[in-house]
């Protein structure tokens, strides 16, 4: 099955098109996305629905902007990319920073407990966010925590428990000789750490870096509950599903399209350079172990 | 114990501080206070005097009653056989005698049972599909690289981005491609509302799931499959096996450690499904996550809304439980 000389014409016939089907199922939704985002109120309107932006009455391409000109100025949307941009960097920087503090303990550092924490982290990467909500929510109100703020210390919630579980299996596979090497030079385990041991784990950290990037700029449901007596501090998502359009009354559905398109951008630009990072990261937590 | 042990203990629980206090903020102190308000008659934002309810709020969550109506098609109203306070669910028939089944919060009830549905269909579902999608992407063709990047689409994008795409395609008229198609085909008159009907609302869910998630357990099988020596194949193929038998010889037990993983990873993320169910139905259908939301935000009733979040955290607390059996804690990995 993996030698590929030895097809016959049927079968490779057959694994063409299902390659071909896979990838239209997986495309499609975004390139109608585009293509709505491309139509104007009119043509939104238009029965049967054209696979191009068509005017109505000389069925000829006409492609409106009007849609992305209304999204770069609708204010709850350009405050939401902002709120989006600042909670996600300072959840994965803060992740990382924890994260990786951790996991140099649980794994370079002798010490007892270490075995009944790595069990708590990681039966905190299955916890249901939604059976904390009310306490958090509880909690946020009573200390007058700002949404902002309190969405970058849940997030962690998480992304913390990925990151250290991720970079835990990653410190304790590099060798200990290096930590020893370093202590007979008179360095304290921390000075390794840090000069030894955090620049060769930057692969990993760029790794759950990313995912845990991803993972907050997508999050919904906290967002969405403490956001909703602050709606200044709305997120993308939140902003994308309460979408209020300029004109028209009914559910703006070309201006949402534009906005998602607008959104998945960015998202698919980390797709395209972080491709192997990424796969990487999904997986390690899957195949070790 | 060595001095040396002794500094690196000191140096762990330094480090390990800041995580753990985390830890403690966002999880265990309010999943404690869940727990506790879960027992409890207390309205979100209120000053209202709090007073200790015991299960009151499980009882009220989960009671089912199921009465005798008497005869078939005897005119009785179901609601009427049922106690006070239970509000029908439906009836059936055993024996010759009718029954009519009632909850006292039917709406958490069918959450329950449409959250579960919802997972276990879509997760079998993408767990076929998915191993579909990673057999073709461990094959080496050219495009590959393409299509794999494509794939990491729809997970990466966000859940509330995609669930606006697949609402405005299944839109009830032909201004939605879903019913252009669909009457293009002859499957639907053109004006089908997939969002609206309650006997499609599910699939719609579970085809806007699919689509999303299948790419990712395809990823997580292919990694288990690229672990395969290809060495086995070779010596399957020398001694007359097919293409079939490999797969089910060779393939599908030496990936099952990998499956089981994704398995398990899937079911729990199904379970707490919230973004799709409250972006698309809103207070429509729920799911059990969005039912616990709306209790909480809507109705302000944060023990009732606790009390359902304690219930998720016991469902999903025993999919778990089941995994691990199923999966036979023997070979301990």
């Amino acid at each position: 099955m993996n030698d590929s000389k030895s097809w016959s014409f049927l079968g490779r016939v057959a694994f063409w098109s299902v390659a071909a089907v896979l990838l239209f199922n997986v495309l499609f939704p975004f390139y109608w996305a585009i293509n709505t985002s491309l139509k104007s109120e009119n043509q939104l309107m238009m029965t049967p629905a054209t696979f191009l932006p068509l005017d109505p009455v000389t069925k000829r391409l006409s492609v409106s902007w009007g849609n992305y000109a209304a999204v770069f100025s609708n204010k709850p949307f350009l405050r939401g990319a902002l709120n989006s941009v600042v909670v996600a960097v300072s959840v994965t920087a803060l992740s990382l920073l924890f994260g990786s503090f951790s996991a140099f303990a649980l794994g370079k550092l002798r010490f007892r407990a270490k075995q009944p924490i790595l069990y708590l982290i990681l039966s905190m990467t299955m916890f249901p966010q939604i059976s904390v909500l009310s306490g958090l929510y509880a909690v946020m109100r009573r200390f007058e925590i700002h949404a902002i703020m309190g969405m970058i210390l849940t997030y962690m919630l998480f992304t913390l428990p990925f990151t250290i579980w991720v970079m835990t299996t990653y410190f304790k596979a590099l060798p200990d000789s290096l930590l020893q090497a370093a202590s007979v030079d008179g360095a304290t385990p921390f000075q390794s750490f840090r000069i030894i041991l955090l620049p060769l784990a930057a692969p990993a950290a760029a790794t759950t870096g990313i995912l845990a990037f991803i993972a907050a700029w997508n999050e919904y449901l906290f967002a969405l509950t403490f956001t909703s007596v602050e709606p200044q501090a709305r997120t993308i998502p939140v902003a994308i599903a309460l979408f209020a359009g300029q004109v028209s009354k009914q559910e703006p559905f070309g201006e949402v399209m534009a906005a998602s398109v607008l959104v998945t951008i960015p998202l698919l630009v980390i797709v395209v350079i972080f491709q192997r990072r990424i796969i990487e990261g999904l997986t390690s937590g899957s195949v070790k172990e | 114990m060595n001095r040396l042990e002794r500094r690196d203990g000191r140096l762990a629980w330094t480090l390990l501080a800041p995580s753990l206090l985390i830890v403690f903020m966002i999880a265990i102190y309010p999943l404690a206070t869940v727990f506790y308000t879960s027992l409890t008659d207390r309205t979100f934002a209120s000053s209202a005097s709090v007073s200790f309810v015991g299960l009151a709020n499980y009882g009220r969550l989960l009671g089912v009653a199921v009465a005798p109506e008497g005869a078939p098609s005897g005119g009785a109203k179901a609601s009427d056989a049922l106690p006070p306070g239970f509000r029908s669910m439906g009836e059936f028939e055993l024996l010759g005698s009718r029954y009519a089944v009632g909850g006292t919060d039917p709406k958490f009830l069918s959450a329950i049972g449409d959250t579960v549905a919802f997972s276990v269909v879509s997760v079998g579902l993408e767990a076929v599909l998915g191993m579909i999608v990673a057999l073709v992407l461990v094959v080496n063709f050219r495009g590959r690289g393409f299509m794999r990047m494509s794939m990491l689409i729809p997970w990466a994008i966000p859940t509330a981005v995609s669930s606006k795409m697949w609402a405005w395609m299944f839109s009830s008229t032909r201004a939605g491609i879903v019913n252009v198609v669909g009457q293009a085909l002859g499957l639907t008159d053109g004006q089908f509302p997939f969002l609206v009907n309650s006997s499609t609302q599910l699939w719609a869910m579970i085809a806007i799931d699919v689509w999303k998630t299948t790419p990712f357990m395809a990823l997580l099988l292919m990694a288990g499959l690229q672990m395969i020596p290809r060495e086995l194949y070779e010596a399957s193929r020398v001694d007359g096996c097919g293409s079939l038998r490999q797969f089910f010889r060779i393939t599908l037990p030496l990936v099952k450690p990998s499956l089981a993983v994704a398995l398990i990873f899937r079911t729990l993320d199904a379970l707490r499904v919230f973004d799709l169910f409250q972006i698309i139905f809103a207070q429509k259908r729920y799911s059990m996550a969005s039912f616990a939301y709306y209790q909480l935000i809507d109705s302000r009733k944060m023990g009732y809304s606790s009390a359902a979040s304690v219930v998720i955290f016991l469902v999903i607390s025993v999919f778990i439980v089941l995994y691990g059996r199923l999966s036979g804690g023997k070979d301990e990995r």
